[in-house]
Parts: structure tokens; sequence; C-alpha cells
């Protein structure tokens, strides 16, 4: 044997070599450089999303290279926390791809710090068309006067539910204006059925929402609060929260949500949702992804406006997500058509559909609008009732902290739902994160 | 010295420069040379990363603006603020306390039934260190998930026998022991050592019991376990910092999150994504520090244990 003094001193050099070994690990990671051989140039191009949006976007950027042959495009996608994450350590090491799909919450961060082109000087020189944009939705991609981001698409939020059991349940068709305790109603009708979903999973009516950051917003907006008063600032109370999360896990308690084990399944992709996993007959969704459910569960699958409170609105507009060049690209002009072609393009409106909800460019949406049938139909004529029947409007963009807050929202209320942790409780360890977050 | 040298005359040796001191010189130079690579890796891709994340500890750096000094603050809210942090260390602890003497008696175990063995000796002993070769990769984690989630190969063996769990790793109160399971089934690495102490223990001890008439379980207490004690501990201070350190296996299994319910948030798995996801790198790197420094009091506290169950042969009778 060694003597021990030695072994420790190995003993710990090992620990803390190994202990950064992760951290080392993260900083590989990277999509490369793109390259110009032979004249040819190389684009890299990286979006979250299922995998409908990875075929038409692929499809449209197969055409783009069609139009230009000497551009060739790298794709790549993955659902959105494992996008976000990745996308975060890129742009650390000022690595972004050439051609990146934003979230509305990353704009601030990844504006701020420099890692995104501007892209103005493209949009005054032509290469990037903007007048038929809405010139609100355009300003969502500005930071600090000068335009980072282009929106991709116009979005709201919705409830998707399964016509289908609703009937079997006698539940009415929701109407703009339903309230969330009838929401609350119909799931309770529709559970009292005792269906099973595969594998014998007991099938209820509703997704539990308390994991869900969005369908907080809505309910808080409902009731005449914000999200964040500010930067800094939340715009609700632990009590708000507390209430929130006391309805859910009483439905929960009831049978009238999914268990724990479901809803900790949820992740980014709609495969993983009780509803897509056919033991839920409705879910709280954005509209874009409201079209990955149809192919999954068949076409009775339809989407209704968010419950109010009393009849005040709680669901708004906003850009579903941006699209943004990497300030470091090689070939910012060639990224800039890339931008262009996607948000502008007739073809390729048409191969895109709504697969990011209802494109900015209205030229485009009109067109599209005509020809598009079922699900897509859907969804761009829910947007067209939703403007009619009034939103309230948009919040301020969110701040900074808000990517961490949206994964803790989700973990404070697994603990719930797992009966570890009371709703309180789970509320005030929420707030006290929030506020280190944000100060 | 070489044998046919000629011992220099004792007064020449008195009065010339004292040969260790000479050799040393010119041994440094050289040596340091050759050194310079292993030395280079030392500083810059352990020591430089080091300090730098200690400095990174009293700063709040979220990788896209400069650090911004914030003296003890992430120290204070880790250890007062943070009720994740105290989740993640509860995790960990209880993770260590199960997985380390689980896996040690299992390669305890398996290397007493091998060091035995006459047939097939090295086939064995391949196949049940093959595990641990395979142990660090993300694959075999994920079929660990795979065997444990609700439908998996597990929960329908259970199942048909009436057990229903449905599964384990959606169950935050059994997340834990799936990950301190398939830390056991890597008993390889401390088999191996615990086979070459047993090769090492004197047969004659064993005949003597024998003819003092110690039967089995008598002989593997009284003189396997004593012999063998430095080899355990040594074993038991390698698993005890390694398991402190376990993230490859909760990452997968949880899918990236610690889930469910934070139940396999391991320290690290904390750590990693309150750098990597959250981009709190401060924050990540007194993390760090601190799991450096507990380890170290751990590890220091098992060595001052020792003394009391740790027998050298060649201090004892």
């Amino acid at each position: 044997m060694t003597p021990p003094s030695f072994r420790r001193r190995a003993v710990l050099g090992a620990a803390a070599g190994a202990l950064f070994a992760p951290l080392l690990a993260g900083c590989s990671d990277g999509d490369g450089a793109s390259t110009a051989a032979g004249g040819k140039v190389t684009l890299t191009f990286a979006w979250w999303g299922n995998d409908d949006r990875a075929q038409r976007t692929n499809a449209a950027v197969a055409l783009f290279e069609k139009r230009h042959p000497n551009i060739t495009v790298r794709t790549s996608f993955a659902g959105y926390p494992a996008y976000v994450q990745k996308l975060a350590t890129q742009a650390a090491g000022g690595d972004l791809p050439d051609v990146a799909q934003l979230d509305y919450r990353q704009i601030s961060q990844y504006a701020g710090s420099g890692t995104l082109l501007d892209l103005g000087p493209y949009v005054k020189n032509g290469t990037l068309q903007t007048a038929d944009f809405d010139k609100s939705l355009t300003r969502t991609g500005v930071y600090d006067g000068k335009q980072y981001a282009l929106p991709m698409g116009k979005g709201t939020t919705g409830i998707v539910y399964d016509a289908t059991v609703f009937k079997k349940a006698g539940v009415a068709t929701p109407q703009p204006g339903w309230a969330w305790d009838d929401w609350a109603e119909a799931g309770k009708k529709i559970s009292a059925l005792g269906m099973k979903g595969p594998n014998g999973h007991t099938y209820t009516g509703l997704s539990d929402l308390g994991v869900n950051e969005d369908a907080f917003e809505t309910w808080l907006r409902s009731r005449g609060k914000e999200l964040y008063a500010s930067e800094h600032r939340l715009g609700f109370t632990t009590d708000d929260l507390t209430d929130f999360w006391t309805f859910t896990d009483r439905l929960r308690r009831a049978g009238v949500v999914s268990q724990a084990r479901d809803t900790a399944q949820i992740g980014g992709a709609v495969e993983d949702t009780p509803m897509g996993r056919g033991i839920a007959a409705t879910d709280f969704n954005w509209d874009a992804p409201f079209l990955g459910y149809p192919p999954l569960l068949g076409d009775q699958v339809h989407f209704a406006p968010v419950p109010t409170t009393d009849g005040k609105v709680g669901q708004y507009f906003k850009p579903t997500m941006l699209i943004g060049a990497g300030a470091g690209t090689q070939h910012p002009k060639e990224a800039a058509e890339l931008i262009d072609f996607l948000l502008n393009d007739a073809a390729a409106g048409k191969i895109l559909g709504v697969t990011r909800s209802t494109p900015p460019n209205e030229k485009i949406a009109e067109s599209i609008g005509k020809t598009l049938t079922g699900p897509e139909k859907e969804v761009y004529d829910y947007g067209r009732t939703i403007a009619a029947h009034g939103t309230g409007a948009p919040p301020m963009a969110p701040p900074r902290g808000d990517v961490v807050l949206q994964v803790s929202f989700q973990r404070d209320y697994q603990r719930v739902s797992y009966g570890m942790e009371s709703p309180r409780g789970a509320a005030e360890e929420y707030v006290a994160e929030a506020k280190r977050e944000l100060r | 010295m070489t044998t046919t040298a000629t011992p220099p005359p004792r007064t020449a040796r008195a009065t010339a420069t004292p040969p260790e001191q000479r050799k040393r010189g010119q041994r440094g130079g050289p040596a340091y040379i050759f050194l310079t690579p292993w030395i280079l890796g030392v500083v810059l891709l352990t020591l430089a990363p080091m300090a730098v994340s200690l400095y990174l500890s009293f700063t709040d750096y979220n990788l896209f603006d400069p650090p911004k000094w914030v003296g003890l603050r992430n120290y204070s809210d880790m250890f007062t603020a943070d009720p994740r942090y105290w989740r993640s260390v509860g995790t960990t602890l209880l993770y260590v306390v199960v997985a380390v003497p689980l896996k040690l008696a299992i390669a305890l175990g398996v290397a007493l039934l091998l060091s035995n063995t006459r047939k097939a000796k090295g086939f064995y002993r391949s196949a049940f260190y093959a595990p641990s070769l395979l142990g660090a990769s993300m694959a075999v984690a994920l079929v660990w998930r795979a065997l444990y989630n609700d439908g998996g190969t597990v929960d329908e063996l259970l199942s048909s026998i009436g057990i229903h769990t449905g599964g384990w790793v959606s169950d935050p109160h059994l997340a834990v022991f799936v990950v301190a399971l398939l830390s056991a089934w890597q008993f390889g690495a401390p088999m191996v050592i615990f086979l070459a102490g047993l090769q090492q223990i004197p047969a004659d001890l064993y005949e003597a019991a024998a003819l003092d008439g110690a039967g089995r379980w008598r002989r593997f207490v009284s003189v396997t376990l004593p012999m063998l004690s430095p080899v355990v501990f040594f074993n038991l201070v390698l698993e005890t910092i390694q398991s402190f350190q376990v993230f490859t296996p909760a990452f997968a299994i949880s899918g990236g999150n610690g889930g469910p319910a934070d139940s396999t948030e391991f320290y690290t798995l904390y750590l990693y994504e309150r750098g990597f996801t959250a981009s709190h790198m401060g924050y990540a790197s007194a993390m760090a520090w601190v799991l450096l420094l507990a380890i170290g009091a751990v590890t220091l506290v098992l060595f001052r244990t020792s003394r009391s169950w740790v027998f050298y042969a060649n201090e004892g009778a």
C-alpha cells in the first residue's frame, strides 16, 4: 500500500481535476465554423421544433439551395429545452450558427451581449424585406434601436381538445369567453367517464397546467395581473401563485388532471404531453405546436380559446419565434438572403405553412390562408377569431432571468404534484428564487 | 555506484562538492525539459482554470457580460437562501451512503468467489470487469433508464409477480436507487483491487487458522477482513470521492433535469445546471469549491477513522 499522505494528495488532485471535467467538456460543443471552399458558401441554420417543422423547414431550405447553387445550408434542430441550452453555450463561446431561430425570451440577453448580427444594414439595402410585416411585430426584434432579429410568426395560446371525448362526456364545445371554472368542470365530466389510455393508464380530462408558466401567465392576466412588473420585479405575489397551484393541485387530487408521473414527463415535445400520449383529453399550448396533435390523435382534435376569468381574456399575441444571425458569421449577406427567403418568398411560405404559426408577412399569410386545409386552416382561422374577439396588450419582453424561472416553475410545481410540498411552500420558494434571479 | 569503480579516498570526498548536490544539479535541467509538457498541462488545464474558478466564485458571471464582483453573495445564497441546493446535498449524501457500501460489498463478494476459481479464471474476471469499462458511457445509462422505466423490463418482471411500481425512474422515492444500482453494477474496478489484495494474504495464516479449528466464516472475519482492510480502505476512499461526483448516469437517467421532482438532482447535476442552463457561472464555481472542500473534509475524516480499523501487516504483532 502507498502511504496515506501520498494517497490523500493524489486523491484530492484527482478530485479537483475531475470536478472541472464536466465544465471543460461543455465547452467543446459547437456546430463548427462555416467554411467557403471553391467559391461555395456553407451556412449553418438551427431551430427548435418537432419533426413536421423539420421536414417543412428542410424542404424550404432545399428550395433555397436550388435557387442559390453556390450556397449549402447545414441544418440542425432539437426540442426546445435542449436547443435553448445548446444555443446559450454557443452564444457564450461566440459561436452561434450563421442563422438561428430565437425565442422572444432570449432576445434581450443575446442582443445585449453582442452575439447577434445587426440586420439593419441588410434591411436598408433591400436584402431583407419587411414592408409587408406588421410594424409592431417587427419591433419585437429591436434591441437598443437596432434590428437584431425578425419575427418568424405571430401566435397565441389555446386549449387543444378532443371533440369526440367532449361529446361523449356531454361537454359543450368551448366558445370564446368560456371560464376557467368551465374548463375544470369539463375535466371533471371527462374524468368521470373512467376511460383508459395505452398501458392501462387512467385517462383524465385535463393536463396538469401547474407546471406551465405560460398557462399561469394567461390565468394571471385574466385576473388583471402580469408575470413581470419590470426588469427587476414580479407582477404577482406569493398569494397569486399559491392560488393557482392550489387550484391545479385540488384538480389533481380529485383525479381531474394528469397524475404526477405523467406530468413529470412533459418536456418540449407534443409527444411527451399527457394528451399527446393519449391519456388526457385537453392540453394548453401555443397555436404552432397545436399542429403536432392531430397527426398523433386524429382529426377530431381542435383548438379552443384559453379560458377567461369572468370574461376577461388573458391570452395575447406575441412573436412565436424570431430569426437572427450570429455576429460571428463569415457570410452575413448570404445569411440575410436565407432569412429573407424564409420570411418573404411565396414558394417558401407555401412550404412552411403555419408551422411557426401565422406568417409575419401579411401578404403571404393572406395568400396561404386561402390554400390551407384541415388543422393548418384551423390555426389560421383561430388567429383571426382571437384577434377579432380582442386580446389584452402584450406584456413587456420577458426579462433575462425568465429562461431560468420558466424551468424552476415546472420543477417547483413537480414537487407539489408528487405531494412533497404544499402549494404555498412551493410558491414561496419560487418567488424567493425569482427575486434573486431578477435583482 | 558501480561495483567496478574504486571508492575515492576519504579526504578527497570530504573536500569536493557533495556528490548528492552535484548530481541533483546535473539532473535538474533535462528533467525539467522532459517535464515541461506535463507542467504546462497542469498549469494551463488544471491550476489556471482552478484559480479562475475561485475568482469567479466571488462574482456574478452570466457568460455574456464581464464578471461582476459580489463578494461572498454566492456562498451566502447557497447556504441560506437556496432550498434546492440543500436538497441536492441531501440527495448526494443519500446516494453516497447507499451506493458506496453496496458496490464495495458486491465487489468483495465477487472477488472472494473469483479468487478461489480455478477453471476459466481469466474469462470470469474479464466478464465481471466488463460492465465498469462500459460504465461511464451515456449509452449504458440510457439502457438502464429503459430497463427501469414505466413499462420497462424491470417494471414488467415485477408486474408479472404482482408488484406494480409503474417504473422506478418516474418515482421520486426510487429514482435515486436506479442510479445507485447502476453504480453497483459497475463493481469491476474495486473487484480487481480486492482480488489483488486477496492474493497477497499469506496462505499460512489460513492454514494456521484452519488448524486452530476456524471455520470459513471465522477465517473470513479474523483473517481475510483484517488483512484486507488497507485495500478496503483504499477502495472506500476512491469510491466515496467518485460517488460525490456522480454525474453522467444521473444526467442520462433523469433526462438531464434531475427529475422527477428533483429526486436525482445530485450536487454535480445542480452545479452543471446553474452554470450551463441558468448561466450563473459564479454560483456554479462557488458550488464547485464547496464540493472540493467537502470531499476533502470527508476524505480527511475517513483517514482519521482508518487508524482504528485499518490493519497494516508490517505494523501489527
